[in-house]
């Protein structure tokens, strides 16, 4: 039981504690959802929170929606007024605008009625430009037709002009009839003269025949007479030759007779004979002259030797010379060697007596004689050897100076090649000094100057010109390059060209120039007759082409108010005309026609006579 | 006369300007006689005697005082040993002349500097000026064997001064010159007993 109740003891507390387990897993388990609970409640209370928060808005929100609802709605009624009005308005509109579209119509049916009618218009103008066009044209030749008309005028003013001065011609024929009627007046009185001198003039003309026949013979004589005259003095000469020959004929003739010729063929063969021996005199002659140019070339190579000879003996002279005068110096110097060989014996003898003298003993007076003896003979010596070196000397002296003179001649040389080496010495002390001086003075002294010195400024300003000069230089460079001396060239040249063209212009312009004046001159003077040549300033000369002489000229000179005539011999002699043209008329020009027509009257009748 | 004279007494001061006097007139000589500006463009002046010839172009005027006047507190300094006015050719630059004209120190009349304290010389300034009168009538008297300038030259005075020598402003360092195959003639010295002053002409030799 015990035991049992242990068990169930055992039993008891084992199931005590499995109580207790579970006990404590259920608080557990409690706690949990306590939390659990917890944690609901606070999200039930946010929920809440939130929930209110939302019904608050939409509350203020409901209000809102109420307030602009209000504020749509009349917004809207507003809207509907406005569409109302502007549905009047358009009703309105649309009724005044049927009114316009109306009226448009009428303008434009209006304007095109003007347009047709000005179209017609147009056609109608253009048919009028059609018209003028055609006018025109005929205006034009209307206008050509009046321009050859004004032509045709002119030509006919010229023409009646041309008229008018014929009249005026006609008029002065008329006067120039007058007076040749009262030259005609005047006709019987002048036949008759005309008879007187048509016989004088035939009286003349008979002189005129004669005297020309006379001219002729006169001619004919003089010339006979010229030619007569040479041979007349050619006969002369030929007398005196004559006379002379005969003189000298008779020379010869003497001459013969004194050599006993009589004859001429005697004379020819004494004269063929001295001819042969001529001959033979010249051979004998030639042969002469060779011998002695041989002879001649003998003489010149006798006389070659002879130069030649001649040179050798100066040669041996000089040799002998030469020889004798080494003769003489071994004469003398034999004459010297004989003294000095008689000095030395001299000599010889005293040292001897004076040996003889030592041994003999020395006694007091012969002592003394012996020693006078022994200057005396001292002094010979003395005496020989001075004249030994007289002799000498003379020699001594010459060779002497040839020595001297080698020696001269040696220190010549060391001194040129001395001065030689002076020159190189000096320039290299030179080179030593300035190397010296440089050395020496670095040390000691330093060189100051002036930093603004007159030489700095000279070397910059002559840098500054050389610089400027440099860009001179480029500049005319370019310069050239740009400019071209190509242009320039071709610019003289097409110069010198046009210049060559103007030059020919010009010549043939004068040629031109030239040739027609003379041509207009001669046209002048072939037409109007007369000559007119301008002898200076104003000064006009004029000579008829029917004038009988030069000298009949008349002279004008041009003044301010015209022309006037000035007087000459000529016009002095034409006074009838002066007073009729000039002083009546005042006309140049008819005057001097009537002075033609007066002259080529007067030539046709000295032509008719 | 710019010396200072008080009894023949010369000042080292004084002997500077004498010999500063003589070198505007030996250059301006120098530089008519060379030809190396046109004969008007020079005055005629008296001086030491004789007449001289000053130049009257500005540039060259201006030139000589500011050299003459800082060569002048050189000498007082014994700075300078040696003046060269030298001739340039233009178009190359090369040396054709060069005066030199030395100076050396002299010491002067020691007793009398003892009782000035200070440098001084008692030479006569009547004979100075006889000297220097030699000087320039030689200077004048080179023309007859210098040869003929017959080019654009100018001129520029180089001063031989001692290293320890500042540079003032507007001078500058220059460079040695050569004067090639050079002759030299020794001209006349004179002395103020303080400064001894030789000129010397080289020149270039022609052959």
């Amino acid at each position: 039981m015990e035991a049992r109740v242990n068990h169930q003891h055992t039993i008891r507390k084992e199931m005590q504690i499995l109580f207790e387990e579970e006990k404590a897993s259920l608080t557990e388990q409690h706690k949990m959802d306590e939390r659990a609970l917890a944690d609901m409640e606070e999200r039930l209370q946010i929920i809440r929170r939130r929930e209110q928060e939302l019904r608050d808005e939409f509350n203020q929100l409901m209000k809102d929606h109420s307030i602009a609802k209000a504020k749509w709605d009349k917004e809207k009624s507003e809207l509907h007024k406005t569409v109302a009005d502007l549905k009047e308005k358009l009703l309105e509109a649309n009724v005044s605008n049927k009114d316009q579209i109306s009226e448009m119509k009428k303008d434009m049916d209006e304007l095109l009625q003007a347009l047709e009618g000005a179209q017609s218009e147009v056609d109608i103008l253009k048919k009028e430009v059609a018209k003028q066009t055609s006018r025109a044209e005929q205006c034009i030749t209307l206008k050509t037709q009046l321009e050859k008309q004004t032509f045709e005028l002119q030509q006919v003013t010229n023409k009646l002009k041309e008229l008018e001065y014929e009249k005026d011609s006609y008029k002065d024929w008329q006067q120039q009839a007058k007076t040749a009627q009262k030259r005609l007046i005047n006709m019987a009185e002048l036949e008759k003269e005309v008879t007187r001198l048509r016989a004088t003039e035939r009286s003349l003309r008979d002189a005129v025949c004669n005297k020309l026949l006379l001219e002729e013979q006169v001619h004919q004589l003089t010339s006979r007479v010229e030619v007569l005259q040479p041979v007349h003095q050619e006969l002369h000469e030929a007398k005196v030759k004559i006379a002379s020959l005969e003189a000298s004929l008779e020379e010869w003739k003497t001459a013969a007779r004194n050599h006993g010729v009589e004859n001429a063929r005697v004379l020819s063969s004494a004269l063929d004979s001295a001819l042969t021996s001529q001959l033979s005199a010249t051979a004998n002659c030639s042969e002469v002259q060779s011998q002695l140019t041989q002879l001649t070339e003998e003489i010149t190579t006798v006389k070659y030797e002879r130069d030649k000879a001649t040179t050798k003996l100066n040669d041996l002279l000089t040799v002998r010379k030469n020889q004798e005068s080494l003769i003489h110096r071994l004469q003398k110097r034999l004459l010297l060697v004989s003294r000095e060989r008689d000095s030395y014996r001299q000599q010889l003898d005293c040292y001897e007596k004076e040996l003889t003298v030592t041994l003999s003993g020395e006694t007091g007076a012969g002592n003394s004689a012996l020693l006078a003896a022994r200057v005396e003979q001292l002094e010979k010596s003395l005496q020989s050897y001075r004249d030994l070196l007289d002799t000498h000397d003379q020699q001594a002296h010459t060779k002497l100076v040839e020595s001297l003179r080698n020696e001269v001649a040696k220190w010549r040389d060391e001194a040129v090649s001395l001065r030689r080496d002076t020159i190189k010495l000096k320039a290299q002390r030179d080179t030593l000094q300035s190397h010296l001086e440089r050395l020496d003075t670095t040390p000691r002294t330093k060189i100051l100057h002036l930093a603004d010195n007159p030489a700095a400024a000279a070397q910059k300003q002559a840098q500054q010109d050389y610089e400027a000069a440099q860009e001179e230089i480029k500049r005319l460079k370019q310069a050239l390059c740009e400019g071209g001396s190509k242009d320039v060239l071709e610019e003289t040249q097409k110069l010198k060209q046009q210049l060559e063209s103007r030059d020919i212009k010009l010549k043939r312009m004068k040629e031109e120039f030239t040739s027609s004046a003379q041509e207009y001159r001669d046209v002048c003077y072939m037409l109007l007759g007369y000559k007119l040549d301008r002898t200076g300033h104003k000064n006009y000369r004029i000579s008829s082409m029917y004038a009988e002489s030069a000298e009949e000229y008349l002279t004008f000179t041009l003044c301010d108010e015209g022309i006037e005539m000035v007087h000459t011999d000529y016009s002095t002699s034409l006074e009838d005309l002066v007073d009729l043209h000039l002083h009546q008329h005042r006309s140049f020009p008819v005057f001097l026609s009537a002075l033609t027509m007066e002259l080529f009257t007067r030539t046709t009748v000295a032509e008719v006579c | 006369m710019s010396q200072q004279q008080t009894k023949n007494c010369i000042t080292l001061r004084g002997s500077a300007q004498i010999i500063c006097e003589y070198l505007k007139f030996a250059i301006n000589s120098v530089l008519f006689q060379r030809g190396l500006y046109p004969p008007e463009t020079f005055k005629a002046e008296q001086q030491y005697g004789i007449t001289l010839l000053i130049t009257e172009n500005d540039q060259i005027k201006s030139f000589l005082s500011n050299l003459l006047s800082q060569s002048e507190e050189w000498i007082v300094n014994k700075k300078v040993s040696k003046l060269s006015l030298v001739i340039i050719n233009v178009a190359n630059k090369e040396v054709l002349e060069c005066w030199d004209f030395n100076v050396q120190y002299e010491e002067g009349d020691i007793e009398l500097s003892k009782e000035k304290k200070e440098t001084v010389g008692s030479k006569d300034l009547k004979k100075i000026q006889q000297e220097i009168r030699d000087v320039m009538l030689q200077v004048a008297a080179t023309i007859s064997y210098l040869p003929f300038l017959d080019c654009r030259c100018t001129f520029d005075v180089l001063i031989h001064a001692k290293t320890d020598c500042d540079i003032p402003e507007k001078w500058a360092e220059a460079e040695p010159i050569a004067i090639a195959n050079a002759q030299n003639v020794k001209l006349k010295t004179f002395s103020t007993s303080l400064h001894n002053m030789e000129t010397v002409v080289s020149y270039k030799l022609v052959d």
